[in-house]
C-alpha cells in the first residue's frame, strides 16, 4: 500500500507534463493510450517464433527488418482472457527503457484506433482499488475524453525491462 | 587606450610574479607562464613594439626548453628567467631598442637555452637570407613537423569549409566552435614545432573568433574575409615549411604584421576597449590559483590544464599507444642485437615524441619521465652507456608505465577529471640516474659479456634468453625466423599504413550487419514462391550474377573486420622474455603464420588465454637448463606459437618441447578429486584434457606464476565464449600442443538448421559429433534415470528438443526422428530432433538485453524464409534438460513397435 501510495503522490506531480498526443487502442471493451513519442511504427501480424522459458505472454520474437525484438501479448500480460486474433490485430512497437539503452518491444493489441490529443484538463491520476488485484503502477493516469476513460499506459513499467524484470528469471 | 598599455604591463607583472614563485619541478606554472606569454605576444599593442615582441619569443623558446629540458630545471634558472622579464619591462618601459634584444638573447643562452639570436632580431623585419645557414628550429623533430603539416593540411582544410558554411548561415555556432578549434590546434602543435610566426598568426585570429564566440562581435563579411585571408596565408606557410623539410629550401619566415595588424584593428574597431577588461579580469584570477597549487604535486594544478583541449589530448593518447607499441617491439629486438643504432633510434624518437606532446600538453609527469628515458638513450647512442639487460628492463619499464599513465589520461577523457590519477615516477627516475650514473663503475662488467655478446654467451641466463637462439645451433633457423617475421612486420606495417584508412568500428560493424541483412534478403525473394515458380533461364541466369556479387560483398565486408594475429603474437614475446627471466630458464619463442587473420572483435578476447597457454608452457612444460642438459635436450627450450586457417576454423597451436604431461599425476588428481571412477577406462587423451576443469591443478606448489588451477579454466572459458574449443596433446617427455579451434569470424556461425515440430532451431555445427537415425537395439531406458543411446560403445542420455522447449507439434517416436550428438565441455548428449533441414551460415542476433539470459538460446537469427530461428547454446541445455530431470517420457511415446 505504501507503494501505491508513494506512486500517487509522483504520478500527482507529473500529470500536467502528461498532456500530449498518444495512440489508443483497445483491448476488451478497455481503451488505452500510449504516448505517441514511444510509438516506433505499428505493424501487422507476422509469423512469430516461440522462445522458450518465457512467461506465458512473451508470445516469441519476429523478425523486424533485420533486428529481432521480442513480442508480447498484452492481453495475457494483464490477465484477461485470450481471444482469437483477427485481421484487426497488430503489434505495436514500442521504445523502452533498457538496462542500459532503449529496446524496441512489441506489443500485440486488439486494434489500433487513433492519435489524440490529451489537454491537462482531461487528465486524473490513477484511481487506487486497493489490494494487488490491479497494478496501478503501470499506469500514468486516465483520461475523459467525451465521456469515455482511457487509460494511460506506462511503457517501461509494463513492459520495460524494470516491470519485466529478466525473462529468464520470471519464467523459473 | 590606456587599457591596452595597463595590459601589456600587466601581463609583464603577472608574468614577474609567476616565475617568483615557481619552484623547481613544478612545470605546470611554467605552462601558466607560456600562456601569458602568448597573451603578451599576440596583444594587439605588441605590433608597434617589435623589440619587446622578440623579446618575449625569445623568452616563449626559453620555456619551451625548459619544458623540454634541455635547459636545467634548477632554481638557478628561474633567477635568471626572472631577470628576463626584469629586462623586458625596462626594454617597455623605455624605448624600443634592437641591441637590448640581442642581449636578452644571448642572456639566455648564457644560461644554456639554445636560441639562435638571429632569428628573433631579424625576425618579422629582415629574414631574409638570415637563416640560410642554421637549420630552422622546426626541423630539429622531423616526425613532429611531419604530423604537423599532415594535420594542418586537414585543419586548414576544414576551416576553409566552415568559414563557407559561416557565410551561408552566420548564426551556426557550431561551424564557429569548429574553426576555433582548427586554429587552436593549428596554434598548439605548430608552437611545439617551433614555427612561431603560424603560432602567432593563429593565436590573434583566435582570439578574434573567441569574441565572435562570445558574441562580442558578429561574424560579418569583414571577419569572414579576414578568416580566409588568415587560413591561405597558414596555407601557404605551412606549404613552405614542408618545402623546407622535403626539398631542403631556405627557410623564409613570413611577414605576419601585416594580417596582425588586420586583425587588431578589426578587433579594435568592433569592440573598442571591451577585449582588454576580461584580460584584467583573468590574470589576477590565476595568480591566486597558482598560489594554492601545492608545489609537492607538480601535475595538479595542470588536471583541467590539459583537458582544456580534450581534441589534442585524445590525439596524443592514441598515438601515445602506438608510440609504446614501436617501443616496445623494438626494446625486444634490441635484446638480440644490441649493437644496432638503427633500432636505438627507433625506441629514442617515440620517446622523443611523446616527450614533446605531453611537454605541450603541460603534462608534465609523462614529460619527465619520457625525458629522463630520452636522455638515458641518447647516452647509449652517444656510447657513454653500453645497452645491457638492465637498461632494457628499465626501458620495458618507463614503456609500460607511461601506458599506465596515459591510459589513466584516457579514462579521465572519459569519465571525467575525478578519475585523475597521480603517478610517483620518482623510483624510475632514481632507477635511471643510477644507471646513467652507476655506468662508469658498472661499465667495466657489464660492457665485457655484451660488447663481445652481439651474439650473448650462451648458458648465461642474464644474458637474454632470447638472444641465445643465436648460439644454440638447432635452433638457430628458428631464430632467423623471429626476425625475418619481426622485419617483414616492420616493412609491412609500413605499407598498410600508406595505404590504409582509420575507419570507426561502428560503422565497420554497420556494414557487416547490412550486408548480411542482404544476403537474407536476396534468399528470401528467391525463393518467394511467385518467383521460383518462373522458369526463366534469363531471371535464373541474373539470380546467380546477384549471389554471386552478394557473397562476394559479404566475404570483402568480413574480411574488413580481420586483422593479422600478429600483433597478438608479438605480446607474446615480452610475455616469454619475462617468464624465462622469473623463471631461470632458456626459453625460444618461434611465432608461425603471424599474417593469419581473425575477427577484430576476438583480438581482445584470444589475450588472455593465450597468457596462461603460453604461461603453462614455460611454467610447467619446458624444464630448467641443467634437466634438460641431462636429457640430451638443447639447453634452451622452444615454444611454438603458430596460427593458420583449416576449414572454417582458425587453429592456434601452442606448442613445447618440455617434459609434456604426466597424465598419471592428472589421473590420480582426478581419482582424488572423484572427478573420474576408479577401473573406469579412460584413454590417456580424456585424462589430459582433465586439467581445463576449474581448480584443477597438479602443481605441488604454487608459484606466482601458475598453480591454483585457474588458467586452464580461463582458457576453457575465453574460448567457448567464442565459440571455439580448446585440445590439449601430449606426448612424455617430448612436450605437449594446445590446440585452440577458433570460428572465422564472430558475426557468423556454421550451423545445422533443425526441425522440431512447426519450429525451426541451429545447433553449432561445432559441437556436433554426429548424427544418426537411433536404431531400436541401441536405445535403453534407466528407470528413473531416463533413457540412453548406444553410441560407439558409449552410453549418452538422450534429450529430447520439443519436451525441453515444450514444442508441442513435434515427432514424439524415437525411431522416427533424428538423433544429433553433441559435445559440451567433455559431455555428449544425444539431442533428438524431427528432420535435419540443412547446413547453414547465419549471422548471430542478439535477442536483446530483455531475453538474454535464456537458458538453451545462445541467440537469433534470421533464416532464409525471414523467420527467426533460434540458436542452440549447448551448456545451457544440458544443464535446463538435467534441472527437469527425468520422467518426461513414458513408455508410449518411445518405440512404437
Amino acid at each position: 500500500m505504501a507503494n501505491v501510495g508513494r506512486a500517487q503522490s509522483a504520478v500527482k506531480k507529473d500529470v500536467k507534463a502528461l498532456a500530449g498526443k498518444y495512440l489508443t487502442f483497445d483491448l476488451g471493451k478497455e481503451e488505452y493510450c500510449i504516448g505517441i513519442l514511444k510509438v516506433r511504427e505499428i505493424i501487422g501480424l507476422m509469423e512469430i517464433t516461440a522462445v522458450p522459458h518465457t512467461p506465458r505472454y512473451i508470445k516469441g520474437v519476429i523478425n523486424l527488418r533485420g533486428s529481432v525484438i521480442p513480442v508480447l501479448d498484452l492481453r495475457s500480460k494483464f490477465d484477461m482472457e485470450a481471444k482469437e486474433y483477427t485481421e484487426r490485430t497488430c503489434i505495436i512497437v514500442v521504445e523502452v527503457r533498457g538496462e542500459t539503452e532503449a529496446v524496441l518491444v512489441g506489443m500485440i493489441v486488439d486494434s489500433v484506433s487513433e492519435v489524440l490529443n490529451i489537454v491537462e484538463a482531461e487528465i486524473e491520476p490513477p484511481p487506487t482499488f486497493g489490494g494487488d488485484a490491479v497494478e496501478t503502477d503501470n499506469f500514468l493516469g486516465m483520461a475523459k475524453i467525451k465521456g469515455r476513460v482511457k487509460i494511460l499506459l506506462d511503457t517501461d513499467k509494463v513492459i520495460g525491462e524494470t516491470g519485466l524484470g529478466r525473462l529468464a528469471n520470471a519464467a523459473a | 587606450m590606456v587599457g591596452a598599455e595597463k595590459s601589456v604591463n600587466g601581463l609583464l607583472d603577472d608574468m614577474a610574479v609567476k616565475i617568483m614563485m615557481i619552484e623547481p619541478g613544478d612545470l605546470s606554472v611554467v605552462g601558466e607562464l607560456l600562456e601569458v606569454l602568448e597573451e603578451l605576444i599576440a596583444h594587439e599593442e605588441m605590433a608597434s613594439q617589435a623589440s619587446l615582441r622578440q623579446m618575449a619569443c625569445a623568452f616563449q623558446g626559453a620555456l619551451q626548453d625548459l619544458i623540454m629540458a634541455e635547459l636545467p630545471d634548477t632554481a638557478e634558472s628561474y633567477q635568471q628567467l626572472a631577470e628576463c622579464i626584469c629586462r623586458m619591462q625596462e626594454v617597455r618601459r623605455h624605448s624600443d631598442d634592437q641591441h637590448a634584444v640581442t642581449a636578452f638573447c644571448s642572456h639566455l643562452n648564457s644560461i644554456g637555452c639554445k636560441l639562435d639570436p638571429a632569428r628573433f632580431v631579424a625576425g618579422q623585419q629582415d629574414a631574409a637570407g638570415q637563416d640560410d645557414n642554421n637549420d630552422p628550429a622546426f626541423l630539429r623533430d622531423k616526425e613532429l613537423l611531419e604530423c604537423f603539416i599532415d594535420e594542418a593540411g586537414e585543419y586548414l582544410g576544414s576551416i576553409e569549409a566552415n568559414v563557407l558554411e559561416l557565410e551561408k548561415a552566420p548564426g551556426n555556432s557550431e561551424a564557429i566552435n569548429a574553426i576555433f578549434r582548427a586554429f587552436h590546434t593549428i596554434k598548439g602543435t605548430a608552437g611545439s614545432v617551433s614555427l612561431p610566426e603560424i603560432s602567432i598568426l593563429a593565436h590573434a585570429v583566435e582570439n578574434l573568433l573567441e569574441e565572435v564566440r562570445s558574441g562580442r562581435i558578429s561574424m560579418d563579411a569583414d571577419v569572414i574575409e579576414l578568416v580566409l585571408a588568415v587560413d591561405d596565408s597558414l596555407k601557404l606557410m605551412v606549404a613552405h615549411a614542408q618545402d623546407v623539410y622535403e626539398n631542403g629550401v631556405a627557410y623564409h619566415p613570413a611577414a605576419i604584421d601585416g594580417q596582425l595588424a588586420l586583425i587588431s584593428s578589426v578587433l579594435e574597431k568592433k569592440c573598442g576597449n571591451s577585449r582588454p577588461a576580461p584580460d584584467e579580469a583573468v590574470s589576477p584570477a590565476k595568480v591566486p590559483a597558482a598560489d594554492e597549487t601545492p608545489p609537492s604535486s607538480p601535475a595538479g594544478g595542470a588536471v583541467p590544464d590539459f583537458l582544456k583541449d580534450s581534441d589534442l589530448l585524445s590525439g596524443f593518447i592514441s598515438e601515445a599507444f602506438e608510440h609504446l607499441e614501436t617501443i616496445e617491439l623494438n626494446v625486444l629486438e634490441l635484446e638480440q642485437n644490441p649493437n644496432d643504432q638503427e633500432i636505438i633510434n627507433n625506441i629514442f624518437r617515440p620517446f622523443h615524441t611523446i616527450k614533446g606532446v605531453s611537454g605541450f600538453l603541460n603534462l608534465m609527469t609523462i614529460n619527465r619521465l619520457a625525458h629522463a628515458t630520452e636522455n638515458l638513450l641518447d647516452d647509449v647512442r652517444n656510447g657513454k652507456l653500453t645497452m645491457n639487460s638492465g637498461i632494457i628492463d628499465i626501458v620495458l619499464g618507463v614503456g609500460d608505465f607511461l601506458r599506465t599513465m596515459i591510459q589513466n589520461l584516457s579514462d579521465v577523457l572519459e569519465k571525467g577529471s575525478e578519475y585523475y590519477q597521480q603517478y610517483h615516477i620518482n623510483d624510475f627516475l632514481a632507477r635511471i640516474k643510477i644507471c646513467q650514473e652507476g655506468s662508469e663503475a658498472g661499465q667495466e662488467e657489464e660492457l665485457v659479456p655484451m660488447a663481445e655478446a652481439a651474439p650473448p654467451a650462451q648458458g648465461t641466463p642474464s644474458a637474454g634468453p632470447v638472444g641465445n637462439a643465436t648460439t644454440a645451433e638447432p635452433f638457430a633457423p628458428a631464430a632467423t625466423m623471429v626476425e625475418a617475421g619481426v622485419a617483414a612486420a616492420g616493412s609491412q606495417q609500413k605499407k598498410n599504413i600508406e595505404a590504409a584508412i582509420k575507419v570507426d568500428i561502428n560503422k565497420l560493424d554497420g556494414l557487416v550487419n547490412a550486408v548480411g541483412e542482404l544476403v537474407i534478403m536476396q534468399t528470401m525473394v528467391r525463393h518467394n514462391p511467385l518467383i521460383a515458380s518462373l522458369s526463366d533461364p534469363k531471371l535464373n541466369k541474373d539470380f546467380s550474377q546477384l549471389t554471386r556479387i552478394t557473397t562476394e560483398l559479404q566475404k570483402t565486408a568480413m574480411s574488413m573486420r580481420m586483422v593479422p594475429i600478429r600483433q597478438t603474437f608479438q605480446k607474446m614475446t615480452r610475455l616469454v622474455r619475462d617468464l624465462s627471466k622469473k623463471t631461470g630458464k632458456l626459453v625460444n619463442l618461434v611465432m608461425d603464420g603471424e599474417e593469419t587473420e581473425i575477427d577484430r572483435n576476438m583480438v581482445d578476447s584470444i589475450y588472455d588465454p593465450l597468457v596462461h597457454m603460453i604461461r603453462n608452457s614455460v611454467d610447467h612444460g619446458v624444464q630448467v637448463p641443467e634437466e634438460r642438459r641431462k636429457k640430451g635436450k638443447p639447453v634452451a627450450g622452444t615454444v611454438r606459437l603458430s596460427a593458420y586457417q583449416k576449414g572454417g576454423n582458425i587453429i592456434i597451436e601452442i606448442a613445447d618441447d618440455g617434459e609434456g604431461v604426466n597424465t598419471e599425476k592428472i589421473r590420480s588428481k582426478a581419482l582424488e578429486r572423484g572427478l573420474i571412477q576408479a577401473g573406469g577406462s579412460y584413454s590417456d587423451h580424456e585424462i589430459n584434457n582433465l586439467i581445463f576443469l576449474p581448480g584443477f591443478s597438479t602443481a605441488d606448489k604454487i608459484t606466482d606464476v601458475s598453480g591454483r588451477g585457474v588458467g586452464m579454466d580461463v582458457v576453457k572459458k575465453g574460448v567457448e565464449k567464442l565459440r571455439g574449443k580448446v585440445e590439449l596433446q601430449s606426448t612424455p617427455g617430448e612436450g605437449s600442443l594446445f590446440l585452440m579451434f577458433l570460428p572465422l569470424t564472430l558475426a557468423i556461425i556454421d550451423g545445422i538448421v533443425v526441425g522440431v515440430g512447426s519450429e525451426r532451431y541451429i545447433i553449432p555445427t561445432i559441437a556436433i559429433r554426429e548424427s544418426m537415425r537411433p536404431k531400436m537395439e541401441n536405445y535403453n531406458t534407466v528407470q528413473g534415470k531416463g533413457e540412453t543411446l548406444l553410441v560407439r560403445d558409449t552410453l549418452l542420455p538422450i534429450i529430447r528438443l520439443y519436451h525441453v522447449f515444450g514444442v508441442a507439434d513435434a515427432c514424439t517416436d524415437i525411431s522416427q526422428g533424428i538423433a544429433v550428438v553433441v559435445e559440451n565441455e567433455g559431455r555428449q548428449r544425444a539431442l533428438l530432433v524431427d528432420e535435419l533441414l540443412g547446413k547453414q551460415e547465419v549471422v548471430i542476433k542478439s535477442l536483446g538485453g530483455y531475453m538474454k539470459d535464456i537458458k538453451g538460446v545462445a541467440g537469433g537469427t534470421i533464416l532464409g524464409d525471414g523467420r527467426v530461428g533460434l540458436i542452440l547454446d549447448l551448456a545451457g541445455l544440458i544443464s535446463v534438460s538435467e534441472e527437469m530431470g527425468p520422467g518426461h517420457f513414458n513408455s508410449s511415446n518411445a518405440f512404437q513397435e
